[in-house]
């Protein structure tokens, strides 16, 4: 099927040409323009206009951007999220918004077919494509770990990224090496950014990341041509400036101290904070928190009890033990705890009072045997001990006083 | 100097001028043995001085100040006003007798000084900021605390220091080579000529500190129970103060003579016991005479625990005023060291009461001081110790008679052997 | 013997009048600098905090953290929130509570530098760290502080606190953080983040009037219908409504005179151009003079009895 359309796609057309010969009706078209303007459930509205015609209308004019999507190392997930969507549902995107030119996954062809239908694309979309990676790349012994038409992940990699306009690397292995590049990392696991720092890449960590930040980079790009502020480690930052525990739904349970202990106790049943348990949230940045998975509210790891792994994040993921506990850096006030009126300071050393009672004794001790030694006699002015008589070297003070001083 | 005019009196003149110690050793096992407390407390000291104040302290956010400032400055720098009121016993009210013991008291005061302002140094938080005191346009003239920082250094190192000097030249005078005995020779009559400005700004200075360490009260407002927070503290401290520096005097000098054999001059301490009733009375006069004036001469007698430490003080004081009337008592020496003990108690008492057991920030805290704090405190104070034990055998400070008087300043290496008998002149007059 | 007085006496004498001139003209001058009632300078802001709106959301201490660059104090959490149970080091800012043991009836109490009219700590402060600066907030200085910590001491209301735990301490107090918001032209931290309005910004003249009108507006709804800070230690810029008794949400009881004004009611005069030290010294250096004369007129008689030279 993607065969022929790819055929019909000599020259690339836009959205509304593209959905005017397919067929697809006009109110069709604007029920999926609302759908993209709260494109979750859970809140990420793609477009800021006010109502779907005005959707349309810009997105219309929209030239279907080429989409070429590579598979490395990878286990599928980052691809099979983004199936359970439908809002846009994928029909919709592969078909009428973008122009999916190769998916491994998805694509009729296989073998050979598939190979030229890969070719063909680089050489006519060449610098106007867009490149999705999926899985890390293997570096270590020069990459045989993985080979795609006989030749290294790294070697496609340079070949289709190096002439795509920007490459997109979904998921945490694409972005960073993800499991794969876990201890003993057998096959040196590379992410995209890792092999190509140069090039424009947007990383979308997760395993797997939300669905709705693809969508939602992708038609950015398609609908203006400009790609989302990224941050630091070249993340978008409307989906991963925050971590998971800033707006966690089980936030009330940690600042009133309400903690699980252990899986299945009574907490637990409750939905208590998972911190204790090692929930990696505190250290984490991702969107998950308010845009969960499968569309169903409450389907993500914290919502179904398990604390958060830290998917996303480089340094947490797959690194860290799952049950240990993270440090908060950015604590807030707990709402139900108050300082007392009275706070008082200070601690008495019990060793150092008793060294002052020993110093203080000891002085009038001492002070008092001596006062023994002193006579009671009005007007006596001897001293026991004292004599009258002058010490050593008394031959000397022959000498007679000199002028002077 | 009218060293041997005592008119009227039947007592035998033995403090006739400041004679060295001789016929023991310097470094003595009792020396040593404080020298070790003031190494630890210099140890310390050290550490301190790369750390910050919490580890080492016992001092919080509600008791800010701890016994560094407390004690050994606000208190013992009391005990070493000794400079202050026997000098201007002897110098401004003539009384002559004092000149003899003004060495003992000049060196003790000023190594009480020395070492509070060494423990000062220790205290403050950002003593590197202290260079400010060079530009007067940041001084902040209300400030009581400034008045401190600047009067107590210029006073220990200029006037105090330069009323050490004598004592200090007449060594090198008398031990050091020709080329010295020549300069001194030239030198002395210029010290001569700005000796009496100088002693006069010995006295002036003290005037103004010791009655600003009450003021610095002052601004503590009614976080001091009111049996202590008057606007008369600074009187009352500086009135303290020379009640524990004469106290103070007097029992130095008589464990000194005991401790070297000294033979005692009761007329010169009866004199200094005297003074000593004397300005306890006034102490009294105006301690209770401010308490009824604020009215708080009820609370005074309530029995509470202010009151119970408020009456002790007051004890402490009008025991030695009361019993140093009498003259009879005023020549027997065990009276004579237990007065003047109680004197200096009572001095101490009152300038170490109100900032620390009547100062109450009122939220329940505590301060006791830390044992590195503690041992800091006993180290400073185990440095005057040394360096009074060290100066009475190298310099002529202790009174003494002056058949005792060794031209020779030879210290002592092995044990005194006997010399010619006593009463025999060794050596002549012209 | 000499007779009279000499050169050097009749100069110490003159100093001493000179003193005695200058300190009773320049008395009078003496008493503005720390007026028995304070006024509060033109400028003057405030805030006003009333308890009975507050709801305790601590906002205001979490915005005065991030506005300060204070760490959060998490001592006493294990690491897990900012709990401090009192103003420190990181903290200038706090909600307190007061709970009736039965549990009917509380109050919160914010607390934080009261910005004092007449501060008993700038009166202290040696080198002028803790001034009263523009618009009547009092800021610190570091280049100018020694770390003595006598504004810890003289504050009535405990507020300065300072860096045990570092080698190089700061004294840490609310400033209505005049750096970095004051002088941009904005409300401080706390006062912009209150959700409610229970403590709001302005001028010191517009919030007591306000405060009033809601005394006169509610009566017997706050404590002994008046307000805290109109007159308390002379006057503060923080002025405090509430419900419950000022003693029982930590308020001390204060008269209207300020501190300033207490200690330096005597020394000023004494010492007003050094006056009170000119005096004496010249009174004593007349004295001493004459006893020194006596001295040294004695000296030479007393050297020829001894044989010794003099010990001075």
């Amino acid at each position: 099927m993607l065969g022929v359309l790819n055929n019909s796609a000599q020259v690339l057309e836009t959205i509304d040409e593209r959905l005017l010969r397919c067929g697809v009706s006009r109110r069709s078209f604007l029920q999926f323009c609302s759908s993209l303007m709260v494109a979750a459930p859970f809140g990420l509205s793609i477009t800021d206009k006010k109502t779907p015609e005005e959707v349309a209308q810009g997105l219309g004019r929209v030239i279907r951007p080429p989409v070429i999507w590579l598979h490395f190392q990878d286990c599928t997930g980052c691809t099979e999220t983004l199936l359970r969507t439908s809002h846009p549902d994928l029909g919709d995107l592969i078909l009428n918004i973008i122009s999916l030119e190769y998916h491994e996954t998805l694509m009729a062809g296989s073998g050979r077919q598939a190979e030229e239908a890969l070719q063909e694309a680089i050489a006519k979309y060449s610098g106007k494509y867009v490149c999705v990676v999926e899985g890390s790349i293997p570096k270590r012994d020069n990459g045989v770990y993985m080979k795609l038409a006989g030749r290294p992940a790294y070697q496609v990699l340079e070949d289709v990224g190096g002439k795509a306009a920007a490459i997109i690397a979904i998921g945490s292995c694409a972005s960073w090496g993800g499991i794969p590049s876990a201890d003993p990392d057998p096959t040196g696991a590379l992410g995209v950014a890792d092999l190509m720092p140069d090039k424009t890449i947007i990383n979308l960590p997760g395993c797997p990341p939300n669905p709705y930040t693809l969508l939602g980079v992708v038609l950015q790009y398609a609908s203006s041509g400009t790609l989302p502020e990224l941050d630091h480690e070249r993340r978008p930052k409307f989906a991963y400036d925050r971590d998971i525990h800033e707006q966690c739904p089980r936030r009330a349970h940690f600042d009133a101290g309400r903690f699980v202990k252990q899986f299945g106790d009574e907490g637990h049943r409750e939905g208590w904070c998972l911190y204790e348990m090692g929930c990696k949230g505190p250290d984490t940045h991702a969107g998950c928190s308010t845009r969960h998975f499968n569309e169903i509210p409450d389907v993500w790891p914290i919502g179904i009890g398990a604390p958060c792994i830290g998917c996303t994040e480089k340094s947490i993921a797959f690194r860290v033990p799952m049950f240990q506990v993270v440090q908060i850096h950015t604590p807030a006030t707990p709402p139900d705890t108050y300082a007392p009126i009275i706070a008082p300071q200070g601690s008495i050393s019990p060793l150092a009072t008793g060294v002052a009672g020993l110093a203080a004794g000891a002085l009038l001790g001492a002070g008092y045997v001596a006062s023994r030694k002193f006579s009671t006699v009005k007007g006596d002015e001897h001293i026991p001990g004292s004599s009258s008589s002058p010490t050593i070297g008394s031959d000397q003070n022959l000498r007679p006083p000199e002028q002077g001083k | 100097m009218n060293q041997f005019n005592h008119t009227g009196s039947t007592l035998v003149n033995h403090w006739q001028r400041g004679v060295p110690v001789y016929g023991e050793p310097v470094i003595t096992r009792t020396l040593l043995f404080f020298a070790a407390l003031a190494a630890v407390g210099l140890v310390l000291a050290l550490v301190r001085f790369c750390s910050p104040l919490g580890p080492l302290s016992g001092m919080n956010d509600a008791y800010a100040w701890g016994i560094w400032k407390t004690f050994n400055v606000m208190t013992l720098t009391a005990l070493g006003s000794g400079p202050l009121a026997v000098g201007m016993a002897a110098w401004v009210f003539n009384r002559r007798k004092l000149h003899v013991v003004m060495r003992t008291a000049l060196v003790t005061g000023f190594l009480f000084y020395a070492t509070g302002l060494i423990a000062l140094g220790f205290d403050v938080g950002r003593a590197w900021n202290f260079w400010n005191v060079l530009l007067p346009w940041r001084w902040n003239s209300g400030s009581a605390m400034l008045e401190v920082a600047v009067c107590m250094p210029v006073y220990c190192g200029i006037f105090l220091a330069f009323e050490n000097l004598p004592l200090v030249l007449e060594r090198f005078y008398y031990k050091g080579p020709e080329a010295t005995k020549q300069r001194l020779h030239r030198a002395a009559p210029v010290l001569r000529r700005i000796y009496p400005f100088m002693i006069t700004g010995a006295y002036v200075l003290p005037l103004m500190h010791q009655s600003s360490l009450g003021g610095l009260l002052l601004l503590a407002g009614n976080k001091i129970d009111p049996l202590w927070q008057t606007p008369l503290l600074p009187l009352l401290y500086l009135l303290a103060a020379s009640v524990a520096g004469l106290g103070f005097v007097t029992v130095i000098l008589l464990f000194a003579c005991l401790r070297y054999g000294r033979e005692l001059d009761l007329d010169v301490l009866g004199e200094l016991g005297n003074l000593l009733s004397v300005m306890c009375f006034a102490f009294l006069a105006v301690r209770f005479g401010d308490l009824v004036w604020r009215g708080q001469i009820n609370a005074a007698f309530a029995f509470s625990k202010m009151s119970l430490l408020f009456l002790l003080e007051a004890a402490l004081f009008l025991t030695p005023a009361l019993v140093l009337r009498n003259k009879s008592a005023r020549e027997t020496p065990r009276i004579l060291l237990n007065m003047g003990a109680l004197a200096c108690l009572g001095g101490m008492f009152y300038r170490f009461v109100p900032t620390t057991i009547a100062f109450n920030p009122g939220n329940n805290s505590v301060y006791f001081p830390a044992l590195p704090e503690l041992m800091m405190t006993i180290g400073f104070i185990s440095l005057g110790i040394v360096g009074f034990g060290c100066a009475v055998k190298y310099f002529a400070i202790l009174p003494g008679e002056i058949k005792d008087w060794n031209y020779m300043f030879t210290l002592a290496k092995r044990r005194r052997s006997p010399g010619p008998a006593s009463g025999e002149k060794v050596w002549q007059t012209e | 013997m000499n007779h009279g007085m000499n050169r050097r006496q009749a100069l110490l004498g003159i100093l001493g009048l000179g003193g005695t001139v200058a300190g009773t003209l320049a008395a009078p001058a003496a008493a503005e600098e720390h007026p028995e009632h304070p006024v509060a300078p033109p400028d003057a802001v405030g805030m006003l905090y009333d308890n009975s709106i507050c709801t305790g959301c601590k906002a205001c201490m979490t915005a005065c953290n991030e506005a300060n660059g204070l760490p959060p104090d998490t001592s006493l959490s294990g690491g897990l929130w900012d709990m401090p149970l009192d103003l420190n080091s990181k903290t200038k800012n706090i909600i307190k509570l007061c709970e009736d043991p039965q549990g009917k009836d509380f109050a919160y109490v914010k607390r934080q530098c009261m910005h004092c009219l007449d501060p008993a700590c700038v009166t202290g402060c040696p080198f002028g760290a803790l001034k009263k600066n523009q618009w009547g907030a009092v800021t610190w200085t570091s280049s100018l502080c020694i770390g003595c910590r006598y504004c810890e001491v003289s504050c009535p209301f405990e507020v300065p606190k300072f860096e045990w735990d570092k080698w190089n301490p700061k004294v840490v107090k609310c400033e209505f953080c005049f750096d970095q918001r004051l002088k941009e032209n904005m409300q401080p931290a706390c006062t912009g983040v209150c959700p409610t309005g229970a403590v709001i910004f302005g001028k010191r003249a517009d919030l007591l009037e306000q405060a009033k009108k809601r005394v006169a507006a509610s009566p017997n709804k706050y404590f002994e219908n008046r307000v805290y800070g109109e007159h308390e230690a002379g006057g503060t810029q923080v002025l405090y409504l509430s419900h419950v008794p000022f003693d029982k949400i930590g308020l001390p009881k204060l008269g209207s005179t300020s501190l300033g004004h207490y200690a330096t009611k005597v020394t000023s005069v004494l010492y007003k151009w050094l006056s009170g030290p000119l005096i004496v010294a010249g009174l004593l250096g007349a004295v001493i003079k004459r006893n020194w004369s006596v001295h040294e007129a004695e000296r030479p008689e007393v050297e020829r009895r001894t044989g010794l030279k003099e010990q001075l």
